[in-house]
């Protein structure tokens, strides 16, 4: 798998970069700025991309339109963006129309190796990684008449790590359960929530948060 | 109080005294007996040529035309001894009755006449191109008068050398008709393109004024511009033996008759204006705002285009009623600049009309009328200029607040955090290489938790200093997940075309989050909503709860604090919060 990585700073890119590699993965550029980044995927295919959303000159959104012109550009290349924030509204801005090969996660999310490894994975194939901190917010919203109260516990621990963007085996791995079992609780809670049963799994990630939203 | 003249765009003349009595009597009957002289030869008509018309009518013209002039010009004097103008005037008429000897039927009058016959129009065009104060502007003017001068004295002279006048003309050298209508004809073509070279200077007079003109003033000019139109359409009848010539001049003769009068109404008026002083003294009376102090003054000065600058001696320099400054080099262009002081020090400056500088007794009385006014409209402009200061010093320190915020921010990001996530992830791959033992891997476990606990709590200090999110997306991105963790359901609108300027984001940043927290401290409410929308150059921020209402104000909500920060930057933060009605925050900020 080949990933490149844009961060400016470079005790922290050189951490990830190493921690990548001795994951097996094949970091092909490591880059200071969004310039660099989008000149080194115009000369070679990279599967997917860590991109910090505070980059060089002006450390505003460059981060940002960086990854939706990758996004735009690059269809095939997932794009993981990393934050020290981790804001609703940019989430919805970076997903738009689609949540196929996107994660954005706090920073902080990278000292736990293993989720954050699979989370690179999962970008890299097409999938969706959303923080915690976003679904939580979406979860703990004030809403007159909430249908969430219809959920049951279980549910809506299975709704949390569904909108995280974490496949069916993901969340039975998470929960303990069995596949089949977190298949009926994803059903029931589509049901509950009144939401078009949809195809993929990315697909859902989108169809869940936009619920959760409005 | 008394006023005085700067020195630029006022000249200082110098001191001249009216006529005495007897030599003003000598003067008004020498310019009857002129006239009446005039209308004598006229009538007698032996002298007088047939393209000249009815002798009655040229008569009675004539000795009108001299006495305008001779009259007005007296009074004139008597009015503004230091005007040159007056005097100016009474040689145009006695100038004029001396052309009029040319009827006389004896040798010496009647080549003195002669000689003179072209002068009185160039006297006309002199006294035109001298108003007001009977000097004449400019180098090309004062050519222009000169070589009329040249044209109608010098080429006369040549006209009676070869003209055929018959016996009466003493300066007859060699006879020859000929040349001598040729010189007559070019002397009176360039007597007529001097008039209206002249109508071209009065006409760039009008316009370089650039402002609305006195209406005295700009009726006066008119009439001179008018009259010179009339006297070149004379000449160049006459040289060219065009028809209706007597009529001509009669209408000519009228209209140049007509111009003193114009002139003697404006002066007039300036008497009439003791009684516009007198309004002014009642509106004074009548504790005149500042603000229509000017108003006032152009009134009673009659010069619509008056500005008054008020001296503001803490900011050195001269300001409006508002206190913004004025640059007085810049307003004073072609106008004149009066001082108002009071013991001496400055206290206002009037920029006027150039006109007005004939008429110093009314300038003079209304500048002493407004006297207390003007120091109070000063105190105001001085108040004014002090609270914008005050509110630009304000809008100073909550921006070098910010900014300071901004960087301790940034250093934060930059620094510790970086530093404390790289420390993490150092340990997170230290504890794969000691997965096998259970001790090691327990503490930096511990470790990572303590920096993720760390981490968390700089995030929450990052972001109390300065949210990030605002400086990098803007109000929309950033206020979206401050409503989303609200403690009620918000609807959030808003409704803004692009980035606004980054203190205002702040500033409505805060608004809406403080107002959110004291909604879920205080209002017990089930919902609200927030709008933000541009509105007439303002950011308009709106947050509306359907709680219980009866907000304090001023302490424990912050509301005191929204209000300093929305007001130092011009704005307008203002709270409805009946009991038992809700809460309405709104806030409205200028877009600069």
């Amino acid at each position: 798998m080949r990933v490149a990585i844009a961060e400016d700073s470079v005790l922290l890119r050189e951490g990830v970069a190493r921690l990548l590699a001795e994951s097996g993965m094949d970091v092909v550029a490591q880059c200071g700025d969004a310039e660099q980044l989008l000149a080194e995927l115009g000369s070679e295919p990279v599967d997917v991309v860590v991109v910090d959303i505070r980059l060089p000159p002006t450390h505003s959104d460059e981060g940002l339109r960086a990854a939706l012109e990758i996004r735009a550009r690059f269809p095939s290349t997932g794009v993981l963006v990393l934050s020290q924030y981790v804001e609703l509204g940019l989430a919805m801005k970076l997903l738009a129309d689609s949540a196929e090969g996107v994660g954005y996660l706090l920073k902080d999310r990278i000292s736990d190796v293993k989720e954050f490894l699979a989370a690179v994975r999962r970008v890299a194939a097409g999938g969706s990684a959303i923080d915690p901190i976003i679904v939580s917010t979406l979860l703990s919203r004030r809403r007159t008449d909430d249908p969430l109260e219809r959920l049951t516990r279980r549910e809506r621990e299975v709704l949390d790590l569904m909108a995280q963007g974490n496949s069916n085996q993901g969340i039975a791995d998470k929960l303990v359960l069995t596949l089949r079992a977190v298949e009926k609780y994803v059903s029931s809670i589509f049901t509950k929530l009144q939401l078009p049963a949809t195809g993929t799994e990315s697909r859902r990630v989108l169809a869940v948060l936009l619920f959760l939203r409005n | 109080m008394a006023s005085s003249a700067l020195p630029a765009g006022v000249d200082r003349r110098e001191a001249r005294a009216p006529p005495r009595a007897t030599r003003s009597s000598v003067i008004a009957i020498a310019g009857v007996g002129g006239a009446g002289v005039s209308f004598a030869l006229a009538v007698a008509g032996e002298g007088v040529g047939v393209e000249m018309g009815e002798p009655l009518v040229l008569a009675i013209l004539t000795a009108c035309l001299t006495l305008s002039y001779v009259l007005c010009g007296l009074l004139a004097w008597r009015h503004r001894p230091a005007s040159r103008f007056g005097s100016l005037m009474i040689a145009a008429g006695f100038i004029n009755f001396a052309s009029t000897l040319v009827w006389a039927t004896r040798d010496v009058p009647y080549t003195l006449g002669q000689a003179l016959d072209l002068l009185p129009p160039v006297l006309f065009l002199h006294v035109f191109l001298a108003f007001p104060d009977g000097r004449l502007r400019g180098r090309s003017v004062q050519g222009l008068v000169a070589a009329s001068y040249v044209t109608a004295i010098a080429l006369e002279l040549v006209r009676m050398h070869f003209g055929d006048f018959g016996p009466r003309n003493l300066l007859e050298g060699h006879a020859n008709p000929a040349t001598a209508e040729t010189v007559r004809q070019v002397q009176l073509t360039l007597v007529s393109v001097f008039c209206l070279a002249g109508v071209g200077v009065l006409a760039s007079r009008r316009r370089q004024a650039g402002r609305p003109l006195r209406r005295s003033l700009a009726l006066l000019i008119d009439a001179f511009a008018f009259s010179l139109v009339m006297l070149a359409f004379l000449f160049v009848s006459s040289a060219f033996d065009g028809p209706w010539v007597a009529q001509i001049r009669w209408a000519t003769f009228v209209t140049l008759a007509l111009a003193p009068i114009v002139f003697l109404t404006g002066l007039l008026q300036a008497r009439l204006a003791r009684s516009a002083l007198g309004d002014l003294v009642v509106e004074l009376r009548a504790d005149l705002a500042p603000s229509d102090l000017r108003d006032a003054l152009a009134r009673a000065l009659r010069d619509p285009s008056l500005d008054l600058a008020y001296w503001l001696p803490e900011f050195d320099t001269y300001a409006d009623v508002d206190g913004r400054p004025l640059d007085l080099s810049d307003l004073g262009r072609s106008r004149v600049t009066t001082l108002i002081d009071r013991n001496g020090e400055p206290v206002a400056a009037l920029l006027h009309d150039t006109s007005l500088q004939d008429e110093p007794e009314l300038l003079a009385a209304a500048t002493a009328a407004a006297g207390i006014a003007v120091e109070n409209g000063r105190l105001q402009a001085e108040l004014r200029a002090r609270l914008d200061e005050l509110r630009g010093s304000r809008a100073r320190l909550i921006d070098a607040g910010q900014k300071e915020r901004q960087r301790l921010e940034r250093d934060l990001h930059d620094g510790a955090q970086q530093r404390l996530i790289a420390l993490s992830l150092d340990l997170s791959l230290l504890e794969e290489r000691l997965a096998g033992d259970s001790e090691a891997t327990t503490s930096l476990d511990r470790a990572k938790r303590e920096i993720a606990i760390s981490l968390e709590e700089l995030r929450d200090v990052a972001h109390g200093l300065h949210p990030a999110v605002l400086t990098g997306h803007g109000l929309q991105v950033a206020l979206e997940s401050v409503a989303a963790r609200a403690s009620v359901p918000v609807r959030l609108t808003v409704k803004l075309d692009g980035r606004l300027q980054e203190r205002l984001e702040v500033a409505a940043y805060y608004v809406v989050s403080e107002s959110l927290v004291n909604i879920a401290k205080h209002a017990h409410a089930t919902s609200a909503t927030i709008d933000v929308a541009r509105a007439n150059g303002h950011v308009v921020v709106e947050i509306v709860d359907d709680g219980i209402g009866g907000a304090d104000t001023e302490r424990g909500s912050g509301l005191r604090g929204l209000a300093d920060r929305v007001e130092a930057l011009g704005g307008r933060l203002r709270v409805w919060t009946p009991h038992g009605g809700g809460t309405r925050v709104k806030a409205e900020i200028p877009c600069v």
